[in-house]
């Protein structure tokens, strides 16, 4: 019978994959939801009601659909992706469609007045979104996504299905050897809190190092 | 500075300006006032092109701004805008309000801008908040702010959007005071108010809009007591106990 401590080390040789999946998959998320709520301020018709229906179809299908469709089913037309890259363009692009979400929303918290200000001012429309808007957006914008960096990492375990070596991935392959069942899962549920933890006080950091001095959340 | 003559701006149907006329000198001081919805917002937007026109024209400097082949953000340049509202920007210090443009518009560098704004900001007492940001001020400290931004520029002439709206009294005479000094430095200002007792702090020359259209302009004195509308005696009356 394995003692706690060492199936607690074994399974850590997994942190490493579920960090970089959640990593990867959070910045593909930030940069899709990015591109999608700056292209929605073109406000071309046609360009809006694509990404309406990228949003739906991205937010409605099942993350595992969605992979097994990428990592399975993209090989039948010629296209074979490592594990990492079908992750990203399931797990991502689908945090990428919430988070579009997120930040139109929190555009919308941007003061009207301010736009029109800067307008005022001479700004054209692409420096009122990067030099007023975004930033704003991204600061009213932080516990949608704190909440999204958090449910990917709980959706990072799917990254087993197509065999990377992640936490979930190690504890069913020890499970399968030891029958320690009970003690492996627990122990990869510590791993998951720790990482989740020092996920929170590292964005917990980045938000109170960009909080407006003076303004209280929204 | 500018001409505007038989201005017509219509939203889809509804006549907000009708024919109006109007001159502002340089280094002069005009106000136009009027009750909440004559159209002092919409014309002060038709003036730097916020809103195109529908009719009429508006010669800034000598040249028709409303023309197709007018630069836009050129002219926006040399019309500062001072909001009834401040319209600071939340996420940066009062310093980056006024540098923002400067740097990004006119292109000067960090330390450039930065000495421009300090002088403007001296010019303004607000020196010594420079490090502060819009929600750590008052009201009249952001008006202040305001102003500084706009006069950063260089611009040719401020126009003010009901710049004391949202101020209480004492401020509001504060503010009054600065545009009265500033006018007298030479700067060409254009201020819309519904606001009586800034009105007449500010100018003599009163411009009176009514639904639309120019229906006075006059001394304050004249609109208030021997003008023949009663409607125009009575809201300029409004301002003669304060």
């Amino acid at each position: 019978m394995l003692p706690f401590i060492e199936i607690l080390a074994t399974l850590a040789e997994g942190v490493a994959y579920t960090v970089w999946v959640t990593v990867v998959c959070s910045v593909t998320g930030v940069g899709v939801g990015l591109t999608v709520v700056a292209l929605r301020k073109l406000e071309i018709s046609s360009l809006t009601i694509f990404l309406d229906v990228f949003t739906y179809v991205f937010r409605a299908v099942p993350l595992l659909v969605m992979l097994f469709i990428v990592y399975f089913g993209f090989p039948s037309l010629g296209v074979k992706l490592s594990p990492l890259l079908a992750m990203v363009l399931s797990l991502g692009v689908i945090a990428g469609a919430y988070l579009g979400e997120v930040y139109r929303g929190a555009l919308q918290a941007v003061d009207d007045h301010e736009i029109l200000a800067a307008q005022s001012m001479g700004f054209n429309r692409w420096q009122i979104l990067l030099l007023i808007e975004f930033p704003q957006m991204l600061r009213f914008s932080f516990p949608g996504m704190v909440n999204e960096f958090t449910t990917v990492l709980k959706y990072s375990p799917f990254a087993y299905t197509v065999g990377m070596p992640e936490i979930t991935k190690q504890a069913m392959a020890l499970t399968g050897v030891t029958n320690q069942g009970i003690e492996i899962y627990l122990a990869a549920g510590l791993l998951y809190f720790a990482i989740y933890r020092i996920l929170l006080l590292a964005l917990q950091a980045v938000e109170n190092y960009w909080r407006i001095p003076g303004m209280k959340p929204l | 500075m500018i001409k505007i003559r038989s201005l017509v701006k219509d939203f889809d149907g509804h006549c907000v300006l009708n024919g109006v006329n109007l001159d502002v000198a340089a280094g002069d001081i005009k106000v136009v006032m009027g009750a909440s919805g004559c159209g002092k917002s919409t014309l002060l937007r038709c003036l730097n092109r916020l809103l195109d026109v529908t009719s009429g024209s508006i010669h800034f400097m000598g040249n028709d701004i409303t023309h197709k082949d007018t630069d836009v953000r050129q002219l926006r340049q040399q019309i500062g805008f001072v909001f009834q509202q401040f319209a600071l920007y939340r996420h940066l210090s009062v310093l980056d309000n006024v540098t923002l443009a400067l740097r990004k518009l006119r292109g000067l560098s960090r330390a450039d801008a930065n000495e421009k704004a300090s002088f403007e900001l001296e010019k303004l007492a607000m020196i010594d908040h420079r490090h502060k940001y819009p929600a750590q001020i008052s009201g009249g400290q952001k008006q202040r702010v305001a102003i500084a931004r706009a006069l950063a520029m260089d611009p040719s002439m401020i126009v003010f959007d009901e710049p004391t709206s949202a101020l209480d009294p004492i401020m509001s005479r504060e503010v009054a005071a600065l545009i009265r000094t500033l006018n007298e430095e030479r700067v060409t200002i254009l201020c819309v108010t519904h606001d009586v007792a800034l009105g007449k702090v500010l100018s003599d020359n009163v411009v009176f809009l009514d639904r639309g259209e120019v229906k006075a302009e006059a001394s304050f004195d004249y609109l208030c007591h021997d003008h023949p509308d009663a409607e125009v005696r009575a809201f300029f009356g409004r301002g003669e106990s304060r």
